[in-house]
């Protein structure tokens, strides 16, 4: 079940890669432009068709070059979000829903429009709505067609920071309704890590990692194909207490985290990405710091890195961190796995947009739908 | 939904449109008389009195014998051919495109003519002409274009004869048939042309200008004949018939036109 | 003013558009999308008829549907009448002579929709000819329509190739061009006036009409 892709081909560009994506996991295919995504996509969606490929959704063949099967967009049941959102201009944001529909509903078109928070928007043109605005009518207008596979191509490159953060929470929100595989294609690393379970690296048409979400951040070689030098991890929190000074008290698996006030109401849960580069490591707990955040936490493993540094894997409960310390410090303070070690972090070095709401539990999705 | 409604608007305007063919069907009943375009005034006051006479309609298509006949021998549809010189006639009865050989209706001439307020002056000898020639004093000379207009060829005849065409060949505007040679002639564009002397004769043309008529023997005759052409119906007979009566040999001689015998 | 002549331009222009609307359609469409070997030999074929002389283009259609053409002969058999010196000739040379009036605006109409709208068309599960009808066309039309108001428009003007293939025989190929042309051979000056002015007239009521959808184009689509 789910969406199975297999993709080979010389050309235009060299592609050589598969992968699965299970009902209601979002997949992000990360990579620079000309990496071969935004094709593997399109060859997803119907637009395009490889030398040899395979798309199967739920068990039914989109397409299969060797069988002769070849369904177009339109016979497939797939929706998709384009980068530039590629609204029709000459209907208002409820037509453009509709136009997706099988029989146009407009109480089910209001409702979807609702779902993405565009309530009173309905009688608007596209030329009339804003980026953000517009993006949402984009994802509605798919979401409307009942799709099989939700495709979603960089549908945030378009939009300022400040919106683009409004409408990651919106997607991680909207998640909990959505019980069809998900692909985002992405060339940025951190929404990538915000939004996506599964993540696959493509560089120059190939895999260069699949795995997890967690499993791909750690991994420096992967990283470095996306020309991102530093490695991360996202930990889970509860938001505890807004302070009047300005911070927020999060509870972590193994103690309180203290951040610039953070968007959410007490008691919702949130994850924090930290940069490896930004974590202190100390065998005890030390004193006199003027960091707020220590953790205690075991270290896991250690992985050497190129150059003087080394990246190592700190368990935080259930959760985990990474901190990139030099070799150095690390033979001098005799650090193995297995052993205690406390990770510092300094409250000013989370950057507002490095933390996310948590997306819906796999049971929550199940529930909603 | 407004593009929907245009659309219907626009097909139901068209399909009115189209169907009024039907009405224009009857014309069919009409025949079309292609006709020399020296007979411009003459054959529609003839045709004119033919209608009221009769209450029958035809249709009258005026140009050049030569552009006519190249017609016909492409299979254009008239009914009547009168033309301005009978070789042309003889070469289509020769083809077979004729009902017989015809008939002789009239015999033309051909006059100089020159607008008012031409330095020109019109005179039958062409001295005038030939003087201005000389002088340099000559701009533009309308005349028929002679590859296939029988007024053309005479009026290249008569300039022969007179010994000036080589000289006055660089001025000429050559008419797509007669009556365009009029129009150059009299548009004060030339000084003048050789046009026919049943133009010269009608009343829009002669409130224009002053002309003089040039000696028959300076060129070929300009034997005019008609004939009735395959195809021909019961109204084309009837107005080929009428075309011979007194009635319609009157008006032909107030143009100027010399009638055969009989 | 020759009534006769008048409503047989405006039944030679209404009947060229009828036959080129959906050419104009189909063709601007499929030459705005597709990208082949040749196209560019087509558009060219497209555009001839705007460079070529009319008399030039007069004498081959002569050649190509005349007496002595198969196409000439075939027509004679089966309907028993000439197809040149008749409207039904007059209306194959309008077809022919306006192709580039007709196609061009409409593939610029065509083009100026984004790929990706169609693209999105396609993947919300519309069918292509859904997509023409709810997405493509309602973008398009003032393109197409540029396209019918430009044919309509020329067809009533022209004078050459009408003349060489029809002839000017009055009630089946004698246009209004024609009949002004008649006129003042026949030093009509009164009649040839007023005809010229109500084609001024309709010409620049084209001109309006044309302006007025070009706006259109821009605005549809920002």
């Amino acid at each position: 079940m789910g969406l199975e892709v297999t993709v080979r081909a010389e050309a235009p560009i060299p592609l050589d890669v598969a992968f699965r994506v299970e009902p209601g996991e979002l997949l992000a295919l990360v990579g620079h432009s000309g990496s071969g995504k935004t094709t593997l996509l399109r060859t997803m969606a119907g637009l395009w068709r490889p030398q040899f490929a395979q798309v199967r959704v739920n068990g039914s063949t989109w397409l299969d070059t060797a069988g002769g099967v070849d369904l177009p967009p339109h016979r497939r049941r797939v929706g998709v979000v384009f980068q530039s959102y590629a609204l029709f201009p000459h209907m208002t944001a409820l037509q453009n829903v509709m136009a997706a529909m099988d029989r146009a509903d407009c109480a089910e078109a209001q409702r979807i429009l609702d779902l993405v928070n565009l309530h009173g928007l309905a009688a608007r043109k596209p030329a009339e709505l804003s980026g953000g605005q517009q993006q949402r009518v984009a994802v509605a207008r798919a979401l409307a067609r009942r799709p099989r596979a939700l495709l979603l191509d960089e549908p945030f490159s378009a939009v300022d920071h400040a919106t683009r953060e409004k409408l990651y929470g919106e997607i991680i929100a909207l998640r909990a309704h959505l019980a069809m595989p998900v692909v985002l294609v992405t060339h940025d690393v951190n929404e990538a890590q915000l939004l996506a379970d599964r993540m696959v690296v493509i560089e120059r048409g190939s895999v260069v990692r699949e795995g997890t979400t967690a499993e791909v951040m750690a991994d420096p070689e992967a990283l470095r194909a996306m020309g991102i030098r530093e490695v991360a991890a996202m930990l889970p929190a509860m938001i505890a207490e807004h302070g009047a000074d300005g911070l927020t008290r999060l509870e972590a698996a193994t103690g309180p985290l203290f951040l610039p006030t953070v968007d959410g109401a007490v008691g919702a849960s949130v994850r924090v990405r930290i940069m490896a580069h930004e974590v202190i490591l100390s065998r005890d707990r030390p004193v006199g710091l003027s960091a707020q955040n220590i953790l205690p936490g075991r270290i896991t493993r250690i992985v050497p890195g190129r150059g003087p540094a080394v990246t190592v894997h700190v368990a935080i409960g259930a959760d985990e961190i990474l901190s990139r310390i030099t070799r150095r410090a690390a033979e001098q303070m005799q650090l193995e796995p297995g052993q205690g070690v406390h990770a510092i972090l300094k409250t000013m070095s989370v950057a507002r947009h490095h933390v996310a709401k948590a997306p819906a539990t796999a049971a929550d999705r199940l529930q909603g739908e | 939904m407004l593009l929907a409604r245009r659309f219907l608007f626009s097909v139901a305007f068209s399909i009115g449109l189209l169907s009024s063919s039907s009405i224009l069907c009857a014309q069919q009943e009409v025949p079309v008389i292609a006709a020399a375009s020296d007979l411009q005034f003459a054959v529609s006051e003839i045709a004119a009195n033919f209608a009221a006479e009769t209450g029958m309609q035809v249709r009258l298509s005026m140009g050049s014998t030569g552009n006519f006949a190249r017609q016909i021998r492409q299979g254009a549809p008239f009914e009547i051919f009168m033309a301005a010189d009978e070789q042309f006639i003889a070469d289509l009865h020769a083809e077979g495109h004729t009902l017989d050989a015809g008939d002789l209706y009239a015999v033309g001439r051909v006059v100089i003519m020159v607008p008012d307020g031409s330095p020109l002056q019109p005179d039958e000898s062409l001295d005038y002409l030939a003087a201005m020639l000389a002088e340099g004093r000559i701009t533009r000379f309308a005349i028929a274009n002679p590859d296939h207009a029988p007024y053309g060829m005479r009026a290249r005849e008569a300039l022969v004869t007179k010994g000036i065409w080589d000289d006055v060949q660089p001025f000429l505007v050559l008419g797509e048939n007669v009556s365009q040679a009029a129009q150059f002639a009299l548009s004060g564009n030339a000084e003048g042309g050789i046009i026919a002397y049943s133009l010269a004769l009608a009343p829009e043309v002669a409130s224009r200008g002053t002309h003089a008529l040039i000696p028959e023997d300076w060129h070929e005759p300009l034997r005019q004949r008609m004939v009735l052409l395959n195809g021909a119906g019961p109204v084309a007979e009837a107005f080929y018939a009428y075309l011979k009566r007194p009635a319609a040999r009157e008006i032909m001689a107030r143009y100027g036109f010399v009638l055969p015998e009989g | 003013m020759d009534w006769t002549a008048l409503w047989l331009s405006l039944r030679l222009a209404a009947w060229t558009v009828a036959i080129l609307l959906p050419v104009s359609i189909l063709m601007g469409r499929y030459l705005a999308y597709r990208q082949f070997r040749g196209k560019g030999l087509v558009e060219a074929l497209v555009m001839l008829p705007l460079v070529l002389p009319p008399t030039v283009f007069g004498f081959y259609l002569l050649v190509a549907f005349g007496r002595a053409s198969p196409l000439g002969e075939f027509w004679q058999e089966m309907f028993g009448t000439q197809l040149v010196f008749s409207f039904e000739g007059l209306v194959v040379a309008s077809v022919i002579f306006n192709l580039p009036f007709a196609i061009q605006p409409a593939q610029r109409g065509f083009e100026a929709i984004p790929v990706e709208v169609r693209e999105a068309a396609s993947c919300c599960g519309m069918s292509p000819l859904a997509s023409l009808w709810r997405i493509e066309l309602p973008l398009a039309w003032p393109g197409v329509m540029t396209a019918m108001v430009l044919t309509f428009a020329h067809t009533l003007g022209e004078f050459g190739i009408v003349l060489m293939v029809g002839g000017s025989i009055p009630g089946e190929t004698q246009t209004i061009a024609i009949a002004i042309y008649d006129r003042v051979q026949a030093f009509d000056d009164r009649s040839a006036a007023i005809m010229s002015a109500v084609l001024v007239g309709i010409s620049l009521f084209t001109i309006a009409i044309t302006f007025w959808l070009s706006a259109r184009v821009g605005r549809r689509l920002s």
